[in-house]
């Protein structure tokens, strides 16, 4: 009974003032997989038939005492425009690409350069997820980096890995990379 | 609740909210971690804005929407709540608003019941536009089925909403709806479905989802009378629905299909008798007002009805009496002798200390009761008239008028209660009320005229109201000349001049010169002369000009000056008000070449518009066939609007057919018949046809609709064969070139008449549709290379008499009738309508179906079992056609007819009779 109150009172102090929320941001062209890893992120299950984001959608996962607030955009273009608003203030961005997809590659290059110009994001790290890592013919970390051009992505701390939200390949390491920009 | 107008009473007793602060407070919602309670507040505040009628611009609602936004998916579900609320009214101000549509989906679901999941799906239905309907599809119809209450009546009402926006989605959710109308979800085995966490929730156990599912089926199935019938019939059975709103809907519904099919009339009146006896109140009053106003129903079909409503009449509740009174005053309108079996009760209710009650218990008593209870039934009015509104006194005003026309003898009483109560205090449209009666009575009750000319003249002593001074002063222009006195008329009259504004007094001068024009009198006349003199120092121009012109007419010898001035013809004014303007809005230049002819506008004598005046008075309250409606309905155009929306319906054409160059030899189109369908609505191909006379031709114009989705119909012809061809020769066939689904395009076949212009041809057609069709490749969006040639027959019509006359209006029918029977020609058949179901139907129809234009009011009939009906209509040669048809009904054989036809022209009288034969 004690030990129930003391636990409450020690989860509630933890929460007033160690609890962190952070604002994340996950963005990328339509099909590329932003719902899907969302949703394994935050524990549930992966599903092959996932219907397209009209609008955005929000999610927490929760890491110790941080709760992350990931806002997933719909990549239709009529929802592109409004990704700025979105990502104004966040604490990182994360930008998906379907590495399996090639065609669309270029596409996703010229969107993602064009949000980074921006002069209101500036700053904001950036995180380059190149995913369905599980797919025979697809592109490696080296050749997405090119293809997308990331060197040439300036004022800000930019990465790149590749991921599966299938397989859950590398989620970690996304959430530890997250998690650096939690207390800014 | 208003949300366009900001309510300015609202806020009092309430925290001053103000918009600028509350925009500035919004900030909190950006501000991590959320503070649930202080956001909630802070949304209160913005609903109560929004909900008075304060509007956010553009820019403040789209920023507060994308902050309200941040608070998606909290814990507390209150704020939640909240959160839906908001969007949903913040949806019709802010952009982007579509952002929110897979959140909000998501708190839409689940088989939770939170509290928030009602306010979800209705926010979403406001946000959502017509391309993303599509994507909530699986959401709403789990939700109008959902097993709590207020989620399917939530997605039912929204459902509803979106109907407009994107119908052929809505429409496909029918079945989930119809469970929904079918549920009778019984609450004591619903509550137990609640887990312990949410039993702190409110439980519905409302049966209103009935309601706005049955609501929501009717919008689906509107134009599908069959599907309707079903719908009443399954809902309608006992048990089947337990709403009673629900079923007061399915009242309405089998009232309106009793309307307008004949034939649903039996089954509909079994079911409306059921409803009779139904044990909530409201059911019995709707079902038994659609009783009382359904068309031509008979005195025992009414009788189970009206005793319903005398039960209610002894309800110790007032406002049950009321509306069953209610019902009765109407009723009583056009049936008096039917609500008569219920003078006792209502009786009982005339000094009622409810006003309402026995304002309308006196009105109806007045139209029920006889010649000797009106003097008492008006003492007890008087005794209370100070005590009602306008809107009962207005009432009270009305059932006098018709008491004074219904019986003469009573009309001193009458008279000296309506001046009366013109002395009391009231708004225009009761004053008004009170001045037409007497006018009435001026008009048609001789013996009142000297008194009534005496209340009116002390009136406008002390008239507030100008229009109503105006109109006073006119009359006794007309009348005051004729009376043994007219100078203690005139000098009422020029009071007003010394006293009014100047709108009275210019019409004080023109009452003044009619007793001066053409006066015998040389004395009245001197006076005239010197008081309108007086009238020339006017300060207004008009009075000035109007006193000079009467100067100078009165001195005039001949009978010129007594024509402008004391004529008492008027110009058939809605025959004249139509055909001017079809000559203003004509968009042919060489119209405007010869000015507007006057001379063609029939002329009626005053003695002949006040007959009517009086048929139409004494019809629109005592016994007419046709009773004024509470709900809606769609009223019948009269004779002089038929004619007019004939006309303008000839003048489209016209105006199309001018522009086919093929046809420019064939001059301009002398009649264009009404449109006459070939096909049902519900087929592949909708066809219809429209016939134009022309002097040497006759075309006839298709207009077809594709219906088959993802075809696309090319090189569209029509093969119209006349039974006859030794009297038409076909001369060319317009193709439509391309059918895309459901855009209609037209087919002009052109004939030529072999007999002259005089000729009239009539002839039966089969039309058969030939076309080449094609089906749409959905990947491109275009039509496939190769199609298929394909024949579709639709069904026969025929070109007959009757689209050869055009309807024309007259003052006197029996002159004309005399006038063409003389030199022309007479045909007369007599028929059997036994399909048609009552006198105001075969007036109707054979009105249309003649296209002739009934006079002397006879289209309205009076009496139910007899009506004799007077047309007239010229051919498109010119020549006049008289019709007199007397008809008879009786419940065996349905109506009976005989119709005779005269006609100038030879051998058009038997093609006229031929029409209808
Ligand atoms: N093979 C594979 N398919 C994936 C993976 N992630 C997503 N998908 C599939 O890609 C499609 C689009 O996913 P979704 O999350 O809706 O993409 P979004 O439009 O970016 O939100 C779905 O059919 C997913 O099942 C992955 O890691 N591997
Ligand atoms: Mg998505």
């Amino acid at each position: 009974m004690a030990a129930g109150l003391f636990r409450k009172v020690y989860d509630w102090l933890l929460r007033t003032f160690w609890a962190t929320e952070m604002d994340v941001t996950m963005i990328g062209l339509q099909n590329a997989g932003k719902t899907s890893l969302l949703r394994v992120l935050s524990g549930g299950e992966f599903t092959l038939d996932s219907i397209p984001t009209v609008g955005f959608n929000m999610k927490r996962v929760q890491r110790g005492h941080v709760t992350l607030k990931c806002w997933d955009l719909g990549g239709q273009p009529r929802f592109r425009i409004m990704w700025e608003r979105y990502c104004r203030g966040v604490n990182a961005i994360v930008f998906i690409v379907d590495i399996a997809d090639i065609a669309l590659l270029p596409m996703a290059r010229e969107e993602l350069h064009a949000l980074m110009e921006h002069e209101n994001l500036e700053g904001i790290p950036l995180l380059v997820l190149g995913n369905k890592s599980d797919l025979p013919d697809k592109l490696s970390v080296d050749e997405l980096i090119d293809a997308m051009d990331l060197k040439n992505i300036a004022h800000r701390e930019v990465s790149c890995y590749g991921i599966s939200a299938k397989e859950e390949t590398n989620l970690d390491a996304v959430l530890q990379w997250l998690l650096k920009f939690a207390n800014r | 609740m208003s949300y366009g107008k900001k309510d300015e009473d609202a806020d009092t007793g309430l925290v001053k909210v103000d918009r600028t602060q509350v925009f500035q407070k919004a900030r909190l919602f950006n501000s991590s971690p959320i503070q649930p309670r202080r956001c909630r507040a802070l949304l209160t505040e913005i609903a109560l804005l929004l909900y008075t009628g304060e509007k956010f611009p553009t820019k403040e609602a789209t920023t507060l929407f994308f902050g309200i936004s941040k608070l998606f998916q909290n814990k507390d579900a209150s704020l939640r709540q909240m959160v839906h609320l908001v969007i949903k009214e913040l949806a019709s101000s802010a952009e982007d608003i579509i952002m929110v549509t897979s959140t909000i989906m998501k708190d839409t679901g689940g088989s939770t019941d939170a509290i928030y999941r009602p306010n979800a799906i209705r926010a979403l239905c406001r946000i959502i536009d017509a391309t993303t309907v599509q994507s909530i599809e699986r959401v709403m119809k789990t939700a109008i089925v959902d097993k709590n209450p207020s989620v399917a009546s939530a997605a039912l009402v929204s459902s509803y909403h979106l109907l407009p926006i994107a119908k052929d989605v809505v429409r496909r959710w029918q079945s989930e709806t119809q469970e929904a109308a079918a549920s009778n979800k019984s609450s004591g085995g619903f509550s137990l479905g609640f887990s312990s966490s949410s039993s702190n929730l409110p439980v519905n156990n409302s049966t209103m989802t009935q309601y706005h599912a049955i609501g929501l089926l009717y919008q689906m199935r509107m134009h599908d009378r069959m599907a309707l019938v079903k719908m009443v019939q399954q809902f309608g059975a006992a048990g089947a629905v337990k709403n009673p709103a629900a079923i007061t809907m399915l009242v309405r519904l089998a009232a309106q299909l009793a309307e307008e099919d004949p034939q649903l009339k039996r089954p509909m009146m079994a079911l409306l008798d059921g409803w009779l006896r139904h044990k909530s109140e409201m059911v019995n009053f709707e079902a038994a007002k659609a009783i009382c106003d359904m068309r031509d129903v008979t005195d025992a079909e009414v009788s189970q009805a009206v005793s319903v409503l005398q039960l209610f009449l002894t309800s110790p509740r007032a406002v049950t009496k009321f509306a069953a009174l209610r019902i009765l005053h109407n009723f009583a309108s056009f049936r008096p002798q039917a609500v008569n079996m219920c003078n006792q009760d209502i009786e009982a209710l005339i000094s009622n200390s409810n006003r309402s009650i026995a304002t309308f218990a006196i009105t109806t008593l007045l139209k029920t009761g006889n010649e000797t209870s009106v003097d008492r039934l008006m003492k007890q009015i008087s005794g209370f008239m100070s005590e009602i509104t306008d809107e009962f006194k207005i009432t009270i005003v009305e059932a006098i008028r018709t008491l004074c026309l219904k019986f003469p003898s009573k009309q001193a009483g009458m008279l000296r209660f309506l001046s009366g109560i013109l002395r009391d205090e009231g708004g225009y449209e009761f004053k008004r009320a009170v001045v037409e009666s007497i006018f009435d009575l001026i008009k048609f009750v001789p013996d009142s005229k000297g008194d009534a000319l005496a209340h009116l003249c002390e009136f406008i002593e002390d008239c507030e109201f100008t229009k109503l001074a105006v109109r006073i002063l006119h009359l006794l222009g007309l009348e005051g000349p004729q009376t043994s006195q007219p100078t203690k008329y005139i000098r009422y009259i020029y009071n007003r001049v010394v006293l009014e504004n100047a709108i009275v007094r210019a019409a004080a001068v023109t009452a003044l010169a009619k007793f001066g024009v053409g006066q015998k009198d040389p004395e009245v006349k001197q006076s005239v002369e010197v008081l309108l003199t007086r009238c020339l120092d006017d300060v207004d121009d008009e009075v000035r000009d109007r006193a000079a012109l009467n100067l100078r007419l009165m001195k005039e010898e001949d009978e010129t000056a007594t024509r402008l001035v004391k004529n008492d013809n008027l110009f058939a004014l809605s025959y004249f008000e139509q055909q001017l303007v079809m000559y203003v809005t004509s968009d042919d230049k060489s119209t405007f070449q010869a000015p507007f002819d006057i001379a063609k506008i029939p002329v009626v004598t005053r003695e002949q518009a006040d007959a009517e005046d009086k048929t139409k008075k004494l019809t629109a309250t005592i016994p007419s066939l046709k009773p004024a409606r509470a709900g809606p309905t769609k009223a019948a155009p009269s004779g002089a609007e038929a004619v007019a929306s004939a006309s303008v319906a000839a003048q489209k054409h016209a105006h199309e057919l001018m522009q086919i160059p093929e046809m420019n030899e064939f001059g301009s189109v002398l009649k264009s018949s009404p449109l006459v369908e070939l096909t049902e609505a519900e087929t592949e191909y909708v066809v219809t046809v429209v016939k134009h006379i022309f002097k040497k031709h006759v075309v006839l114009q298709y207009e077809v609709k594709n219906t088959l989705p993802a075809t696309v119909l090319e090189n569209v012809s029509v093969v119209a064969a006349p039974s006859d061809d030794e009297e038409l020769e076909e001369l060319f066939i317009i193709q439509a070139e391309k059918l895309e689904t459901d855009i209609p395009g037209k087919v002009y076949v052109a004939f030529r008449k072999l007999n002259g212009g005089a000729s009239l041809p009539v002839s039966t057609f089969t039309n058969v549709l030939k076309f080449t069709s094609k089906e749409i490749d959905p990947t491109s969006d275009e039509p496939e290379e190769e199609g298929y040639d394909d024949e579709y027959e639709v069904a026969e019509f025929d070109l007959t008499g009757s689209d050869y006359v055009v309807p024309i209006f007259a003052g006197n029918f029996a002159h004309i009738w005399e006038q063409v029977g003389a030199m022309g020609e007479e045909a007369e058949e007599t028929l059997q309508l036994s399909s048609v179901k009552s006198i105001a139907d075969a007036t109707e129809q054979l009105a249309k179906t003649l296209s002739l234009q009934p006079l002397e009011g006879t289209d309205v009939p009076v009496s139910q079992t007899t009506h004799t009906l007077k047309l007239l209509g010229k051919t498109v040669n010119g020549g006049r056609v008289v019709a007199n048809i007397r008809m008879a009904y009786s419940h065996k054989s349905g109506v009976t007819t005989k119709i005779t036809v005269r006609s100038e022209e030879e051998g058009v009288a038997a093609l006229v009779v031929g029409s209808v034969a």
